[in-house]
């Protein structure tokens, strides 16, 4: 199973303009982080895609995206599982 | 506020949350404001390292599949608007063969 997690982390590791990514699950217990990411801030993101998720609990996970001069997070639920992408804005 | 396009909605808040102005989907929507200032405090704490201390954040955006909010902080205000996502022409259009 970590194998295929793996291999998901490498591929979007491999997109261009990609700093980091990290995976986390329904708990906040960080499953993968590569790059810029730190494991430390899984709990985090896993508590910004539930508050997200509180504005409309009838439709789909939004995607959330945190943005600053120069970088961008990117914040989207699947099932129980919470996934992050680091990006550096072009 | 009134000339964004495609806007469904809106909120002003102060830092606290509290509702400054509203209209739209968003009118007097308390709820929407307390989840947008937890969001807020929130993501003040998101990943130092991949951010950076001096790199504070300058927008939120919440993406659904047919509208999205955008959350702003200035002169001391949030601004959230809801906004709907309008699809490209040609999805819209049906081929027959």
């Amino acid at each position: 199973m970590e194998k295929d997690l793996d291999k998901v982390v490498e591929e979007i590791m491999a997109t261009s303009n990609v700093s980091g990514c990290l995976f986390a699950d329904h708990q906040g217990l960080c499953l993968a982080a590569k790059g810029t990411a730190h494991v430390d801030s899984a709990g985090i993101i896993v508590a910004i895609s539930e508050q997200a998720c509180k504005l409309q609990p009838n439709l789909k996970p939004p995607t959330v995206s945190l943005e600053s001069d120069q970088k961008i997070c990117l914040i989207q639920r699947h099932g129980t599982i919470t996934g992050a992408i680091f990006k550096l804005k072009t | 506020m009134e000339k964004i396009p495609d806007k469904l909605g809106y909120l002003i808040l102060t830092e606290e949350g509290a509702v400054l102005e509203s209209g739209g989907e968003l009118e007097n929507d308390e709820r929407v404001a307390t989840i947008v200032t937890d969001l807020i405090s929130l993501s003040n704490s998101v990943d130092p390292v991949a951010f950076g201390h001096n790199e504070p954040l300058k927008k939120i955006s919440i993406a659904y599949e047919d509208h999205w909010l955008t959350i702003c902080l200035s002169n001391k205000k949030i601004y959230v608007v809801k906004r709907s996502i309008q699809a490209p022409a040609s999805e819209g259009i049906a081929v027959n063969v």
